[in-house]
């Protein structure tokens, strides 16, 4: 089967752009999830008796934190998949 | 009791690897790209040959919706036909979700006006996403394959299909809570107040006020949306590359039970918090 220059450019493009969307896309999650859990991990220390509220409350942050790496994991699965 | 459990959960492994070991035997793909084709598609009934959005349906979706929904009023009924002073297990864990719920709601909202309709939409939401979040990513049962332009169904290659996981069904649900947190704050501040609220600091900030409520519902929807749908998406992918073996119960644990659970939390949560910043 022979490829045209057109479609190895096209599955180039998208292969560097979903690559893209998703490295760049982590940063921000990763950086705010290490942040939220340092805090509870101060937190807890500080009072180890809220242990089980801090959980609950860090993960409820981290769910929220997380969102935009969602989007971009999203993005990366339409452009691969159906685009 | 403890026996009857335990020979309950050993009946349930039993079924789980013997139709796990079936999956691995027949139903695996032969090459990724065979996997890949379809994945992010769904099953769309035309009704018209009008191709407007109105015209088309997502047949799995509603099929699903009203299952769940059948399904948690049989239960609603059931526990409410016989409610006791002694409470039996249903009964107790109705109570203590709704416990756990009107906990936070009261502790966040502070007019005592709109606790308990903040807590009904609130515990509404929050119940029906977790159980189609659930229903969605641990339990497996039918699914719908769209290979090569026609439909297939298949038992037991994945799991359920979670309502959830359609944009549509987010996005009523976000809309719905973006209205009615305006409507709680029309009646909390009056007309006047809440037009008033749009001018908050500086009249020059009313163009920044409707960008941040016009986004909302897009947030509130997309993060419910990305976070199943994109859990069932690897879990698919995850599951090819391991074979269907024994990890997809891993994963559907996972972006199942935990994801799943986690992410009905925070829509409801975020429902609690718009209406309070809403009616404050």
């Amino acid at each position: 089967m022979e490829t045209s220059l057109a479609d190895a450019l096209i599955v180039m493009g998208k292969a560097i752009g979903a690559g893209l969307a998703m490295g760049l896309g982590a940063i921000g999650p990763g950086m705010g999830e290490g942040n939220i859990g340092a805090h509870a991990m101060d937190a807890m220390a500080r009072q180890p008796e809220m242990v089980g509220t801090i959980t609950t409350r860090m993960l409820l942050a981290d769910a929220v934190a997380e969102s935009t790496g969602i989007y971009s994991l999203l993005i990366a699965f339409l452009i691969l998949l159906t685009l | 009791m403890k026996k009857k459990a335990k020979i309950g959960m050993i009946i349930f492994l039993i079924i789980y690897f013997t139709v796990g070991i079936i999956n691995a035997i027949y139903f695996v793909p032969k090459d990724a790209s065979e996997v890949t084709q379809g994945l992010a598609s769904r099953w769309i009934i035309q009704i018209s040959d009008k191709n407007a959005w109105y015209t088309r349906l997502n047949p799995l979706t509603i099929a699903m919706s009203w299952a769940i929904i059948i399904g948690l009023v049989i239960f609603a009924v059931k526990v409410g036909k016989n409610f006791k002073l002694i409470p039996d297990r249903k009964q107790s864990l109705t109570e203590s979700i709704f416990d756990f719920m009107y906990e936070i709601v009261e502790s966040v909202i502070d007019d005592p006006r709109f606790v308990k309709p903040t807590f009904m939409i609130s515990t509404t939401l929050f119940i029906y996403i977790a159980i189609s979040n659930v229903v969605g990513g641990a339990v497996p049962g039918l699914n719908v394959s769209l290979a090569g332009g026609s439909v297939k169904f298949t038992l037991f290659t994945d799991t359920f299909f979670a309502p959830t996981a359609d944009l549509n069904t987010n996005l009523t649900y976000a809309l719905m809570v973006f209205v009615i947190s305006h409507t709680f704050a029309i009646k909390a501040k009056g007309f006047k107040g809440w037009v008033k609220s749009w001018f908050e600091p500086n009249p020059i900030m009313f163009p920044m006020n409707v960008i941040g409520e016009l986004a909302k519902p897009i947030s509130h929807s997309l993060r419910l949306f990305g976070n199943v749908g994109g859990g069932a998406i690897l879990t698919f992918m995850l599951s090819y590359l391991v074979k269907y073996l024994l990890l997809p119960v891993v994963f559907w644990g996972f972006f199942g039970l935990f994801v799943g659970l986690i992410q009905a939390l925070v829509f409801s949560m975020l429902t609690v918090a718009y209406i309070s910043a809403q009616i404050s």
